[in-house]
């Protein structure tokens, strides 16, 4: 690949590319992701329509609070028993919804930390008013709107402080 | 204390990127390809069905740590690694080697890595760092995907170093220990570029090296049986581009790399047929690019029906053709 063809002006995302120079030696260029520059907004939607489709089969009881954030962390079961350090045939009962109630707080908290959320969210859903449209704040964060959800941890591992600011 | 003298530097893979960032702070002038092609990091796999992993994925590099431990036996560098069950423990070493001026790569799972944006954050539990110093609870990184250095918090960094599952880190930090007293250059190389044959033409598994490439060539098309709806797989498909092209290569799934490491290594061990190989595989790597591309497009387009993946699949069996011919001229050149 020759420099020219590979440059891509995304300040947002920098990569090193080899590419070939002009005096024909290999090298690295640092560039622009391609993929990012090209296809976030269809990123963005996909996983916006994603979240949508999974709160609404959490909201009517279809799926667990577990099962929707291992499909949005893209999570196998065995993958997400094993980062909790939960017997998977355990995690397998907690993807149900029937059987979520066995859970308890100790394992709630294990799989907040997979998931990196505060163990508050695996039994609410924080939506953020953005233009008359109620947003997660995945979303909101990544379009850098004007509002911010921010969750602080505190000495007490099932107590999450949320700040909800608008941004300066 | 933040580690003096060391320069960061970003680098196209993040392994490779942090042992070539020690080594050059220790005074070492390897390049990443170097690093990269000495160490056999040139790979591929094909995973259709594993516990692991949610879809089919595949990988382009050799096993994460294998970097490290090649560049050990076949140059001679000594790294001290370390490992810990007490993240304390794992935390107390780590501030140790900081006092001690010691840059140190450390083992995380990418996804708590919190300088990260959200939308590229993945748990990946073998992404490389260098630690280069710390004030007050956050640390100073080096992590060779970003232009300059980072902060991170001293608990993201425990969550990252301790994180639970496949390949888990379990703390996993390594520093720069000793520098052979000269290197055979030659012999480094030669053993690197074999063994990279080996896997790709020779390992008795249906999985890996070409063989896992016509796997994945004859697999995908099978891809939409796994995938909710569309916009599934239309995400699985886009993720061939990341897998290739995002995710620490260089390009072209380490093709350009793996190119300009026998370009370079031409020159430092003088065997011109190294140099015209090298622009073979930046050709080669050329046709992966166009991969990317074209599954970059048919995701966006949502065009994924069974001709375009048949077509994704011709393009991969033609990869796996060209390389084959490719590995066997190169295990003929360094015979």
């Amino acid at each position: 690949m020759k420099e020219k063809d590979g440059f891509v002006d995304y300040p947002e995302q920098q990569m090193i590319l080899y590419v070939e120079k002009d005096d024909g030696k290999y090298g690295p260029m640092q560039t622009g992701s391609f993929i990012s520059a090209n296809y976030m907004e269809d990123y963005i939607f996909k996983r916006r329509n994603l979240e949508i489709v999974l709160r609404e089969q959490l909201y009517k009881n279809d799926i667990s609070p577990v099962k929707y954030y291992m499909v949005l962390e893209e999570l196998s079961l065995s993958e997400l028993s094993s980062r909790a350090g939960i017997r998977k045939s355990r995690t397998k009962k907690h993807l149900d919804p029937k059987q979520f109630g066995c859970v308890t707080a100790d394992e709630l908290r294990r799989y907040a930390d997979v998931f990196n959320v505060p163990v508050a969210n695996l039994l609410q859903v924080v939506l953020v008013n953005d233009h008359d449209i109620f947003e997660s704040n995945f979303i909101l964060e990544n379009k850098a709107e004007k509002i911010s959800v921010q969750h602080a941890s505190t000495d007490n591992p099932y107590i999450v402080l949320t700040k909800i600011e608008e941004r300066k | 204390m933040i580690v003096q003298n060391f320069n960061h530097r970003m680098a196209a893979h993040c392994e490779s990127g942090a042992i070539a960032s020690l080594l050059n702070h220790g005074g070492l002038q390897l390049t990443e390809p170097l690093v990269f092609g000495i160490a056999s990091g040139i790979f591929f796999g094909y995973f259709h069905k594993m516990k692991s992993f949610a879809f089919p994925t595949f990988i382009v590099r050799n096993k994460p740590g294998q970097m490290r431990t090649n560049i050990e036996k076949r140059t001679g560098v000594r790294f001290k690694t370390y490992d810990f069950k007490d993240p304390l423990q794992g935390q107390q070493t780590l501030d140790r080697m900081l006092m001690q001026n010691t840059p140190t790569a450390a083992q995380v799972d990418f996804f708590y890595m919190d300088y990260v944006p959200s939308w590229e954050r993945v748990h990946i539990n073998v992404h490389f760092l260098v630690v280069a110093g710390k004030e007050d609870n956050k640390y100073l990184i080096s992590d060779a995907y970003f232009p300059k250095m980072v902060e991170l918090d001293a608990a993201s960094l425990e969550k990252g170093r301790f994180a639970g599952g496949a390949m888990s880190p379990k703390g996993f930090i390594f520093h720069l220990d000793k520098l052979p007293a000269d290197i055979d250059y030659n012999k480094a190389i030669v053993k690197g570029i074999k063994k990279a044959c080996f896997y790709m033409l020779k390992i008795p598994i249906p999985f890996l090296g070409i063989k896992g490439m016509r796997m994945f060539a004859k697999k995908v098309v099978e891809w939409p049986k796994f995938a909710r709806d569309t916009e599934h797989l239309s995400h699985e498909i886009m993720k061939i581009n990341i897998l290739l092209e995002d995710q620490g290569t260089g390009g072209a799934g380490f093709r350009f790399m793996y190119a300009t490491f026998l370009q370079q290594a031409a020159t430092l061990i003088d065997k011109p047929e190294l140099k015209s190989l090298s622009g073979e595989l930046m050709k080669i790597g050329d046709g992966w690019r166009e991969i990317s591309l074209f599954s970059a497009r048919i995701g966006k387009n949502r065009d994924l029906g069974p001709e375009k993946l048949k077509q994704l699949s011709d393009m991969i069996y033609d990869r796996a053709d060209v390389e084959e011919r490719f590995f066997k001229s190169l295990s003929q050149a360094i015979k």
